[in-house]
This record gives C-alpha cells, sequence and structure tokens, in this order.
C-alpha cells in the first residue's frame, strides 16, 4: 500500500470545542477506519465523540465521505483519495 | 448564602437550577445546561463546598458528566465519563445515577448498561466496579422500558445497595468488591418463577440514616390479574426489608395501584414513607387524578395527599428518580412529571403547589439545603 492520502476532516461545531476549536483537520489515512484510528490517537477527546468505547461509530451519528454517507459506500472499510472531505454529521433523529 | 434550599431538575433537554430562601416562597430558575440533552441523574454533592452534578446523555456524542461548582450559574464537562474497557464489549448508553462516595472527590455512578463505575477524583476519570459490573449475572440481566439501568446505589458503611432494573437489588458487605443477589420476597411478574433469584424490575430503593436495616422498595408491580404460569402476584410492588436488604414483605395493600417509580423516606422519620402510584397499563395517574401516597407508620396504612394537585385529566408519569423530599423539619415534597410540570408539596405533602408549569419532560429531581 503506497503513501496514505491526506484528507480533510470537517469537524461540526458543536464538536470543535474536543480539538481546540478546530474547523477541519488534515490527516493522512487509506481508509475511514484508518481516519478513525489517527483520531484516536492524535485527537482523543474528539474520537470518543465520535466512536464509543468498542470503537464503532455512534448509531446517531452519521459519517460522509464527500456527500455520500458511508454506509452506502462501504462503511467504514470506504477506500479515500487524495483531497476526500469526511463529514461528522449528527442524525435527524430526537424530538 | 446559608439555608437555601436548592433543586436540580434533570429533563429531556437539559438539566436546570431553582433555589429559595428557606421559607421556600418562591423558587428562581436557571438553565437550561447541557441544553437539548437529556439529563437523567443528578447530585447535589454537599460535602465541602457544594458542588452539583448531571449526567449529560447525548444521543450523538454520548455520555458527559457535567459540573458546577457555582451552586448552579455554570456547568462544565469532567475530565472524562465513564466508559467500559476497550475490550470489555459493552459501550455506555446512559448514566441513570450519581452518588457521593465516602470521601470528598469519591464518586459512585450506575450506568445502562447496568454496571458501576467509581471516580476518586470528582468525576475527572473514573473505573469500573467489577464486582457488579462483571458479576456472572450480569449478561443475564434483561433491559426494561427504560433500558438496563443501574438507578440506585446506597452506601451505608460497608454495605452497598444498587437497584438494577432489569436485575433486581444487589447488596455488597464488603465495601463494594463482592455483590451477591439479594431478593428474597421480590417478585417479577413478567416470568413463569413469581420468585427468581434475580431478574426482578426493581424501580428504586430508600432508607433513612436513622435505621439503616430498614429499606423500602418501589418494585415493578401490577401483576394482581395475572393469569399464565405462576398465576397472580398480587402487591408485589411495594416491599419493606427490616434486615437490610436481605429479605423483602409486601406493604402495598392499602394503596390504590401497586405499580410506581419513586419511593422516598421521610428525612425525620423512617416510618414515614412515600410513593406514587400509577396505573401498571398505562403508567399514568390512576383516574387522572394524581395524588402522592403517605405511610406513617412504615407501609402499614396509606393515605392519600393530593390537596392542591389536578382533580381530572391529569395523566403525566413520575418517573423514578423525579421525587424527593428537602431535610427542613417540616419538609417539602418536590416531583416532576413527565409534562414537565415541577410540583411542591409543603407540610410533607399537606399542600401542592405547581412551582414550575412548562419545562421539558422531566426524568430527575433532587433538593439539598445549602
Amino acid at each position: 500500500m503506497g503513501l496514505a492520502p491526506t484528507i480533510t476532516i470537517h469537524v461540526p461545531g458543536p464538536l470543535r470545542m474536543y480539538c481546540a476549536g478546530a474547523a477541519h483537520l488534515s490527516i493522512s489515512a487509506h481508509t475511514v477506519r484508518a481516519a478513525l484510528e489517527d483520531l484516536e490517537r492524535s485527537q482523543y477527546a474528539l474520537y470518543r465523540n465520535v466512536c464509543d468505547e468498542t470503537g464503532t461509530v455512534r448509531r446517531h451519528l452519521n459519517v460522509y465521505v464527500n456527500s455520500d454517507n458511508m454506509r452506502d459506500l462501504n462503511g467504514v472499510d470506504t477506500a479515500l483519495a487524495p483531497g476526500d472531505v469526511v463529514t461528522f454529521l449528527p442524525a435527524i433523529s430526537g424530538g | 448564602m446559608a439555608d437555601r434550599i436548592i433543586l436540580t431538575i434533570g429533563t429531556k433537554k437539559g438539566v436546570f437550577v431553582a433555589d429559595a430562601a428557606k421559607p421556600r416562597r418562591s423558587f428562581a430558575l436557571r438553565g437550561p445546561f447541557g441544553p437539548g440533552v437529556p439529563v437523567y441523574s443528578t447530585l447535589i454533592d454537599t460535602r465541602g463546598t457544594p458542588r452539583l452534578y448531571a449526567s449529560s446523555c447525548n444521543p450523538f456524542f454520548g455520555m458527559k458528566v457535567l459540573c458546577s461548582t457555582n451552586m448552579g450559574k455554570s456547568f462544565t464537562e469532567t475530565k472524562s465519563a465513564p466508559a467500559f474497557p476497550k475490550d470489555d464489549g459493552r459501550a455506555l448508553a446512559n448514566i441513570w445515577a450519581l452518588e457521593a462516595g465516602a470521601d470528598k472527590k469519591d464518586l459512585w455512578c450506575g450506568v445502562e448498561p447496568a454496571s458501576l463505575f467509581r471516580s476518586l477524583d470528582g468525576g475527572d476519570s473514573w473505573d469500573l466496579v467489577p464486582g457488579i459490573s462483571n458479576h456472572e449475572h450480569a449478561r443475564k440481566w434483561q433491559p426494561g422500558n427504560g433500558g438496563l439501568c443501574m438507578h440506585t446505589i446506597i452506601r451505608d458503611g460497608n454495605r452497598v445497595h444498587l437497584g438494577i432494573s432489569t436485575g433486581g437489588h444487589y447488596l455488597s458487605e464488603d465495601g463494594g468488591e463482592i455483590f451477591r443477589a439479594s431478593n428474597q420476597g421480590v417478585g417479577a411478574g413478567f416470568a413463569p418463577d413469581p420468585y427468581p433469584e434475580f431478574g426482578q424490575c426493581v424501580h428504586k430503593i430508600a432508607r433513612h440514616d436513622d435505621a439503616p436495616g430498614r429499606l423500602y422498595m418501589q418494585n415493578h408491580g401490577g401483576w394482581a390479574d395475572w393469569t399464565g404460569p405462576g398465576g397472580p402476584r398480587p402487591d408485589i410492588g411495594v416491599l419493606r426489608s427490616d434486615d437490610y436488604g436481605q429479605s423483602w414483605r409486601s406493604i402495598a395493600k392499602g394503596l390504590p395501584s401497586d405499580f410506581g417509580f419513586p419511593i422516598v423516606v421521610h428525612p425525620n422519620d423512617a416510618d414515614t414513607v412515600y410513593v406514587m402510584p400509577l396505573e401498571g397499563a398505562t403508567r399514568s395517574c390512576p383516574g387522572g387524578a394524581p395524588a402522592v401516597w403517605r405511610s406513617e407508620n412504615g407501609g402499614e396504612s396509606w393515605s392519600r395527599l393530593a390537596r392542591g394537585l389536578p382533580r381530572k385529566q391529569s395523566y403525566f408519569t413520575v418517573l423514578r428518580d423525579a421525587m424527593d423530599i428537602d431535610r427542613l423539619k417540616a419538609p417539602a415534597l418536590y416531583f416532576g412529571t413527565t409534562t414537565g410540570q415541577l410540583w411542591i408539596g409543603r407540610e410533607g405533602g399537606e399542600q401542592w403547589d405547581c412551582l414550575f408549569e412548562s419545562l421539558p419532560p422531566i426524568y430527575n429531581v433532587k433538593v439539598a439545603i445549602v
């Protein structure tokens, strides 16, 4: 496997307090899973808002790769390409 | 700021704080803090400088523990919330109980799925308590309608009583190292065996410091007419123990329903206990007429307290942690409803007034004198 592509993580407003206010993070990862693992190492507080302690993406959180929900692609094994934007978005739920 | 009554009100949309001077004529409300996020547990920690704690159970981003050191003017997250070890396989779904431990920074926390955590630094870090969390029964407990929750933590020296829905009452006599199911006399209506070793849907347990061997339990009642295997189970909903929770007996006779969620003991009289009977099928006020019921003789008989409460067309629910009593000489009861009203029952529940009419659905009410 070659050099991991550089991608952008878009951090929604409610989560920016967990990564020093950053709206975007630039990391290198071949897949969404690798991106999450990078966050677990480099931005643990942010990571714990996205994934529970088993490493599963939280049920009411959607992860988009560009404009596609990762669940419609290949889940956390979705491959990433240079310039991709990964976005964490709360699901439409609650009341 | 001495002798103020302070209330923490956990709701579906955050935690509110209300306070009043001692006569309790009028309460000032502030909040919501942690807005939009359900708060199932709060703690008014009066050891030393008062601290207010609230669980913030965010369905999107996970659980947080909030803490206020300025009497509820603002809250901040503690450095971490309870979390299962990564290889455990369980994930925290909710925080149902926050209780003070032995020293000033010792906190105990009951969670869903039913497990116990402990913090020795005021909630900044948490450790799983394995004696109950990894108990041989733990993977056999089943969730009730509210989830598989550990909602009651009562400490009495080296005794620790835990209430689990649906798991039952568990007792440790060595400070929380080893726990055993202690449910003799505690019935279950939803299993063929009416008195199983464990698995009961305990709703809440309460006790009084002056009578440590006496415990009161609101169990999941409403099974008087059950006709399936094991036969009917009347009066299993309200129980009393006189031997530190080793065994339990019904004290439900005289109540309009043995179903309910909260149970509260008078601060100055261990014989006086309060429940809020609900219809078992609907979890709402019997006949649409809410009332708190009081026993002044340890559950031998009951009287209805409803002066000032609606007389009809009220179908709210009062949840397990949504009723409390203050510790003044003539104490007041407080309960919050799933329809967002907060009621005060002055003179031990003799006269009821609505303090706040339109809060979000209320999950938790705690009161303290600070």
